[in-house]
């Protein structure tokens, strides 16, 4: 098959979008120059394993010297040779095996523990931007894309991490090898070295325009893997839609755009990095051939150059054009690794994090009601400015009180969840809980005031034993089955447990395995187990948001039990779904569009035929009308 | 099983072209000129290595001869070789490394149609992240084979005759010496790539692991923070983190030990060669010992040799992976199709007449639909209405053959859907799915997506984003239409992306137009404007409505009740209400629904009792 002939230009409004697609897809793919300051950042996290630093820092000018005197050996046994001295051979001989050995365990231990300091302090960087994510407002994350956070965490420290890994602080030695390399031909014959060195303008030249192209190609590189896993993705999940609008062709096409500048992307690539590497071979053959000939010349002047100087010199020469080719691949992982140092820490200066409450906000004053379990008071928020989704809402329970929200879809009742909990800060009005602000409480203190039931439940993989008893290092056993003993769900998990093939021990059904997510259990089955960590949990104030999904009628009455056994004894703030929850509360507030429109018991309210009496025609009426429908 | 069965029904897919096409055979012989001037390059790259050391033997045996002024044309001839050398060096790269490249585009872009071709079953068994895993990971290792592997095994045979040439003319016992290295290195190499490549998987799934539990962690934000978590959140990372980092260091210290491993094999050699070599230099030619020239050819030889024997080490390891990997990318490439064109030519003129008989499918076991019959002539619209799990969103991709519809049930213009080519019956056949999937590009693009340049088709584009009443919305965004949607960007609100959708639909202007539930995350009011769309497209066309809102179905001509794969009632809509089935009871339920929306509560003095009961809620 032949490739497909490049599309001819385009009009202006496709050029346009191509380079918004382009800035949306290749952000950061610019060049910069960046501030080295920033690196400074980065000691705090290095500090703890600074030891492993100077350790790698020291083998290296050891090392360094090391290597220098290899080619000096080398020509040491040539001259030997030379002078008819058998035993002068076999002793330098020994020499240069001894020094090789030690160069070669050095070279180890030097890159292995600069290995350790990066791999820790990169450990360590992100453990610290993985504490903050933690703290940042819940605000924070309507606006980030989770995509964007996890790459902070991973890609980018792991190209900060590069600076170690591969080495860019070794760029250090390769400046003093460079220098003693220099050093040393110059000692031993500076006629030579000028020839030799000759070369190096040259070499400089080369490498370095090279190297700029070879640098914007794997950038290029990089930013077509990306877009091109992207796009492959894309259509993968998009599979149907363009399936459905027959567009498998110009999809075809415009992915072997992208796969085409991968291509010659790599192409381009490949290229410079040949061209690097023949250039510098040839560069020292060059070198080489003009010590041969400058020596031949010269042989029986005044300038006379013996066998064992050219051996030397040709060894100086071999080991000079490595680092030359390596500074210039360290300057381009340096690069990556700024621009990523610069990412992490413009994350890490956020300023929207959950603080601890100041000494004033501490001292607020506490209810003075001792029965007030909580309490909103004349509360207005929106998640957007100008749309506010509570408005002047006030609401007070009593311990031990069962207050069931009601309302359609967006009338704000999970909203106000969010405020006791303080996910969200109110814009106007006080919260309290237990009697006191939720600003003048820690928030950690305050959320472990609550059990949480949510709608959809969030189960981890691990075990039943380690999903009831979630909040607790140490799980009990004993009252995580008896937990779920009082929601009635014992047999069944146990049932669960024996199918599953538990351990031998009395209770292995316990540690029955849970997927990702929850994903091997039912919908009933993940609700069940929410209850049970609510009633293991055990805070004074309950909070459930019944789920609406639909379950066969047996789960149905086994949920019914299970809330009711949840919610005894506890302050419950429930948004409810199923009439019995509702008959069970002592009042029932109905939200409307973010206000409290009325309050009651479902008879009162019923009496009233207000919004809730068609509120609770709309959805508990449906039932009833399906069996009628049915029969 | 039907699944099964229609797969088998269908004819065979274009399995053996395919074939042809992607085996590495076919690859190889498709590059096989890039590769044979690759070899000759390299084969003349390699008698320059050669000349140049048997010009540096010279120019030293001159040097330190009687005419040392002699030397100067055979270090001129080293310059001249050099650059020659320079040149094939280049070149080898270029031609084989690029072939490697060429073959992974081509595989690439094979990939790409074949995944284009399969359809819901194959998707069901292979996951994204799979399918994504081999079309990088495995595809790289291919390409490696190709382009590195077979370089470098190449390469080996010609430096190794080269540099042997040289070093057998200075001295048998000298090369013998020498080259007890040399095995070690191909060895060592060998062993280390495979642990390279086992420990840099093993690295990677450490950071896809820890990516993963920061994913679901951020992604739970709210259950983090409302069970106060945060601890047990910091050990679950902290493990993970850890892992990736023993995992990292584990690689550090494999590269780490191979190197001083690799430099002590070679500097073996060097080391043997300098001290064995040295006392030759000893001994006259004449004696059975060597001269200045040949000691410093033969270094030269032995230097050049390092690198290619850790290459062949490395290749080895490289091909016999290229191969592993190769057998999962053929798993894609062998798949089979479910769908497939029929052997009918494409008819003229669609008319745009739906008759669906007996329609039965099921998803392995699971039975969705249940002999379904109803018939949609042209220009009429017709309603399915039923609840979630009912087969409506099945009924409709079977239409559209996005599914691999049963032959003699679908019917277009009277023509079996199976006979028909694939392309113009998804192209008659416009369906919008009720998911609305966006393609992270601009919004123009997105709803532009039928058509073959939105460009050219910008007043097309205007219209049916009118039409879906999203225009004014996207006119608002940054770059209006140009604004770049999706995953990534901004985001839209789910009754945006869905009215994007639709907008989508209706740009292709298809005789028939099934929109799946368009209308599930819109409010009231932009519902309605977007019935009358609708309805002014049934004038035009036939069109299939599945909703679950009865003042949807209302507008159609017909509305059949879908319960559990069947069909359980049909009729008009007036007709269905007064039947006063599942339909009716949905119509009431949805009438209170709408009635509960409209419920105006602005003023709230107008319900004065309720709030100040619970304003005093605090003092009873």
């Amino acid at each position: 098959m032949s490739v497909t002939p490049r599309k001819a230009p385009k009009k202006d409004s496709a050029r346009r979008a191509e380079e918004r697609l382009r800035a949306f897809h290749e952000e950061g793919a610019v060049e910069k120059t960046h501030d080295l300051r920033l690196l400074w950042n980065l000691y705090p996290f290095v500090r703890p394993h600074r030891w492993f630093l100077v350790l790698s820092l020291v083998t290296l000018l050891l090392l360094t010297g090391l290597r220098l005197t290899i080619p000096v050996l080398m020509g040491r046994v040539v001259e030997r040779a030379g002078a008819s001295d058998p035993e002068g051979i076999l002793h330098t001989g020994l020499m240069l095996a001894a020094t090789t050995v030690v160069v070669q365990l050095l070279a180890f231990g030097q890159v292995y523990s600069m290995q350790v300091v990066g791999a820790r302090a990169m450990a360590d960087l992100r453990l610290h931007v993985f504490k903050f994510l933690q703290r940042l407002e819940l605000r924070f994350f309507d606006k980030t894309p989770v995509g964007r956070l996890v790459t902070r965490a991973t890609n980018d420290v792991d190209a900060l991490g590069e600076l170690f890994a591969s080495g860019v602080l070794n760029a250090m030695g390769d400046f003093l090898l460079l220098l003693g390399i220099v050093v040393m031909m110059l000692v031993l014959d500076w006629r030579l070295s000028l020839i030799a060195f000759a070369a190096l303008p040259i070499v400089g030249l080369i490498v370095n325009a090279v190297r700029k192209r070879s640098r914007q190609a794997f950038r290029d590189i990089r930013t077509k893997t990306a877009r091109l896993n992207a796009f492959l993705n894309e259509q993968v999940s998009g599979i149907a839609v363009v399936q459905a609008f027959g567009k498998e062709a110009s999809m075809a096409d415009e992915f072997d755009d992208i796969n085409l500048a991968y291509r010659d992307a790599n192409k381009r690539a490949i290229y410079y990095e040949a061209l690097l590497d023949a250039a510098i071979e040839m560069v020292s053959t060059l070198c080489i051939a003009s010590v041969l000939w400058w020596a031949g010349v010269h042989r029986l002047g005044a300038f006379a150059v013996s066998f064992a100087l050219v051996v030397t010199f040709t060894q100086y020469i071999r080991q000079f054009f490595e680092p030359v080719s390596l500074l210039s691949q360290r300057y381009t992982m340096l690069q990556s690794a700024m621009s990523g140092a610069e990412r992490i820490f413009e994350l890490l200066s956020e300023t929207s994090t959950e603080k601890e409450p100041t000494a004033a906000e501490a001292e607020r004053p506490r209810s003075s009601d001792r029965e007030e379990a909580i309490a909103l008071e004349h509360v207005t928020f929106a998640y957007k400015a100008g749309v506010p989704v509570l408005r002047e809402v006030t609401l007070t329970a009593k311990r031990g009180e069962r207050i069931a929200l009601v309302g359609a879809t967006g009338s704000g009742k999970t909203t106000i969840l969010g405020l006791l909990l303080r996910l969200y800060d109110v814009q106007e009005g006080v919260v309290r809980v237990l009697g006191r602000d939720v600003t003048a409480t820690p928030r950690r203190e305050l959320r472990e005031q609550f059990s949480v039931v949510p709608q959809d439940v969030f189960l981890f993989a691990g075990t039943v034993l380690s999903n009831v008893a979630m909040s607790d290092a140490s799980p009990d056993r004993k009252r995580a089955a008896s937990a779920l003993e009082r929601i009635g769900a014992l047999e069944l998990f146990k049932r669960r447990g024996a199918d599953a093939g538990g351990g031998p021990s009395v209770d292995a059904w316990l540690d029955a395995r849970v997927d990702e997510r929850g994903a091997n259990f039912s919908a009933g089955e993940r609700q069940l187990l929410a209850f049970a960590r609510a009633i293991y949990r055990d805070a004074p104030i309950l909070v459930l948001d019944e789920a609406t999904a639909s379950v066969d009628s047996d789960t149905e009455a086994q949920l019914q039990k299970a809330s009711l056994a949840v919610m005894a004894g506890r302050t419950s703030l429930i948004i409810a779904h199923r009439l019995s929850t509702i008959r069970a509360a002592d009042r029932i507030v109905v939200l409307h569009k973010g206000r409290i429109v009325e309050v009651g018991t479902h008879d009162e309210l019923m009496r009233q035929g207000g919004v809730y009496s068609r509120l609770y025609r709309l959805q508990f009426a449906r039932g009833t009308k399906e069996e009628a429908a049915v029969s | 099983m039907l699944v099964r069965e229609a797969v088998v029904s269908q004819e065979p897919p274009s399995g053996p072209a395919a074939d042809a096409e992607t085996s590495l055979g076919a690859q190889f012989r498709r590059h096989l000129p890039a590769y044979l001037f690759g070899a000759v390059v390299l084969a003349v790259f390699q008698l320059s290595m050669n000349r140049i050391d048997w010009k540096s033997k010279q120019a030293i045996d001159l040097i330190f001869s009687d005419h040392p002024g002699d030397a100067w044309w055979p270090a001129a001839l080293m310059l001249l070789l050099a650059v020659v050398a320079f040149v094939t060096r280049v070149a080898s790269r270029w031609f084989m490394f690029n072939a490697g490249r060429d073959v992974e585009y081509d595989l690439r872009r094979l990939l790409l149609s074949r995944l284009h071709k399969l359809g819901a079953a194959f998707y069901r068994t292979m996951p994204a992240g799979e399918i994504m895993s081999r079309s990088s990971g495995d595809l790289m290792q291919v390409r490696l084979l190709f382009g590195f592997g077979i370089l470098n095994v190449v390469n080996v045979v010609f430096a190794f005759a080269s540099a042997l040439q040289v070093m057998l003319a200075v001295s048998l016992k000298l090369t013998l010496v020498s080259f007890v290295a040399l095995p070690i290195l191909v060895l060592t190499t060998r062993g280390f790539s495979r642990g390279f490549y086992l420990r840099t998987k093993a690295t990677q799934e450490a950071l896809g692991r820890l990516s993963e539990v920061l994913q679901t962690n951020l992604a739970g934000v709210r259950v983090v923070r409302s069970f106060a978590l945060e601890e047990r959140e910091l050990v679950r990372f902290d493990v993970a983190s850890r892992a990736y980092l023993e995992a990292s260091l584990g690689l550090a210290r494999l590269r780490g030990f191979m190197q001083p491993i690799m430099g002590a094999a070679s500097a073996a050699g060097m080391l043997v060669f300098f001290w064995v070599g040295g006392s030759l230099l000893l001994k006259s030619p004449a004696d059975g010992g060597i001269s200045k020239g040949d000691f410093f050819a033969f270094s030269q030889a032995l230097t050049r040799m390092a690198w290619p024997m850790i290459a062949l080490g490395f290749s080895l390891s490289i091909l016999q992976r290229g191969r592993a990997s190769y057998a999962r990318l053929k798993e894609i490439f062998d798949a089979v199709p479910e769908v497939t064109d029929g052997s009918r030519p494409r008819p003229l003129a669609p008319k745009g007449h739906v008759t669906v008989k007996a329609l039965s499918f099921a998803y392995g076991k699971r039975v969705v639909l249940d002999a379904v019959s109803f018939d949609l002539p042209p220009g009429r619209s017709l309603a399915v209405v039923g609840r979630t799990g009912s087969g409506k969103s099945t009924l409709a991709m079977l239409l559209a053959r996005l599914l691999p519809t049963p032959r003699e049930s679908v019917f277009l213009d009277g023509i079996d859907v199976c006979d028909l080519p694939v392309e113009f019956v998804r192209g008659t056949v416009g369906y919008a799915q009720q998911d609305a999937f966006l393609f992270s590009t601009t919004v123009a693009n997105n709803v532009g997506f039928s058509v073959p340049d939105p460009d050219e088709a910008a007043e097309r584009v205007r219209e049916a984003a009118s039409e879906a009443h999203v225009l004014e919305e996207m006119m608002s965004l940054p770059d209006q239409l140009d604004t770049v949607v999706g995953e990534r960007g901004v985001q839209l609100s789910g009754g945006q992306k869905q009215r994007v959708a639709l907008a989508r639909a209706l740009v292709s202007e298809p005789p028939v137009l099934v929109l799946d539930d368009p209308l599930s995350a819109v409010d009231a009011k932009t519902e309605r404007a977007i019935l009358d769309a609708i309805s002014r497209q049934a004038a035009k066309r036939s069109v299939l409505l599945i909703t679950h809102r009865v003042a949807a179905a209302a507008r159609c001509d017909r509305v059949i009740v879908l319960d559990a794969g069947r069909i359980v009632d049909s009729g008009t809509h007036d007709e269905l209400v007064t039947r006063g089935g599942l339909y009716a009871a949905f119509a009431e339920e949805q009438r209170v629904a709408n009635e509960m929306a409209e419920l105006s509560l602005e003023e709230p003095s107008e319900t004065p009792p309720p709030v100040s009961s619970v304003s005093g809620g605090a003092s009873p």
